[in-house]
């Protein structure tokens, strides 16, 4: 397409490390905006929320019923700063693509970092791998080595491959959903800027229908990948089978 | 050629997406009619539903882009 990424080569002169610097810079925006908008919910409590606390509340709220659906809170309050986290850093990356596409000359430099595969399967690999330690943490080495062969010795490879299929699907769908609905709104804006009069027109009101349908699409993204974090967590840490 | 692979890889995870779907909302809206004081609860699993189930057609979409924009 027409949007070259800005990539710096080389770098510290090591030959294989590249890095994406329209990446590196939205995933500082979005952790900026993100911490600004906890650091405001949480100034000056009040026992009767409005405003941000209000709406931190909400969150959070939503968070803990999303974790006491998979596993029993008790052993599962650790993980509800983990699970705020998440939710609101993917929504946020989400959202920043929908509202603007930023490019400087050839380059694109604003979108969303979550487009970028690299992103979505390094957090997808970072939440399998959290799960992994909190297993051999919760239940002890043996056992978890032993939940590999439940529940017939068999199953092995079965239990093998269903990881990698878990961490691939878990950083793939963040991907392609946010990718594909960046594409189409890259493709409707050349519609209604690189064509005639006719074609502003006419993809007005679809370019508005993408919009909507992209955040809605950004917001049901940042529950899914909470909800199957706790779920591939829970799998690993309670043992009632 | 590549336009070709495309639109195949396109039709298909569209026929993939659709039926799935299909299924999982129909049987939600089954339930919601047996029990119409579950329909919050139903409604939250059915899109959590919607959102596995369309994992791999959207990576079918993601696909047929790369070909269409990459290969000539």
């Amino acid at each position: 397409m027409e949007h070259e990424a800005p990539i710096l080569e080389n770098a510290f002169g090591i030959p294989w490390l590249d890095f994406n610097l329209s990446n590196v810079f939205m995933v500082i925006v979005t952790t900026l905006i993100v911490l600004v908008l906890t650091i405001l919910g949480a100034r000056k409590l009040q026992m009767k929320p409005k405003g941000v606390q209000n709406f931190m509340e909400w969150i959070l709220e939503f968070v803990r019923g999303l974790i006491s659906d998979s596993m029993d809170w008790k052993m599962a309050k650790v993980f509800l700063p983990l699970g705020l986290a998440l939710i609101t850093y993917i929504l946020t990356a989400n959202l920043l693509g929908v509202i603007t596409m930023v490019s400087v000359g050839d380059t694109l430099w604003w979108k969303s970092p979550t487009s970028d595969p690299g992103i979505t399967l390094s957090l997808a690999v970072f939440v399998i791998l959290l799960s992994h330690y909190y297993g051999i943490k919760v239940k002890g080495t043996k056992k978890y080595l032993k939940s590999y062969f439940q529940p017939y010795p068999v199953f092995l490879p079965i239990n093998l491959i269903e990881e990698f299929a878990n961490t691939l699907t878990l950083g793939l769908r963040l991907f392609g959903n946010i990718y594909a609905g960046e594409v189409l709104l890259g493709l409707l804006v050349s519609l209604m800027m690189h064509t005639n009069a006719l074609g502003f027109v006419g993809g007005a009101i679809p370019m508005l229908a993408w919009q909507g349908f992209s955040i809605f699409i950004g917001g049901i993204q940042a529950y899914i990948f909470t909800m199957l974090t706790m779920v591939y967590i829970s799998h690993k840490i309670s043992s009632e089978h | 050629m590549a336009l070709l692979a495309a639109a195949i890889a396109i039709g298909l995870a569209a026929v993939g997406a659709g039926i799935g779907n299909g299924l999982i909302v129909g049987r939600t809206i089954e339930g919601i009619a047996r029990q119409p004081e579950l329909k919050s609860q139903l409604q939250g699993t059915m899109f959590l539903g919607i959102g596995l189930v369309e994992a791999l057609p959207i990576i079918a979409v993601v696909v047929a882009l790369l070909d269409m924009f990459v290969f000539r």
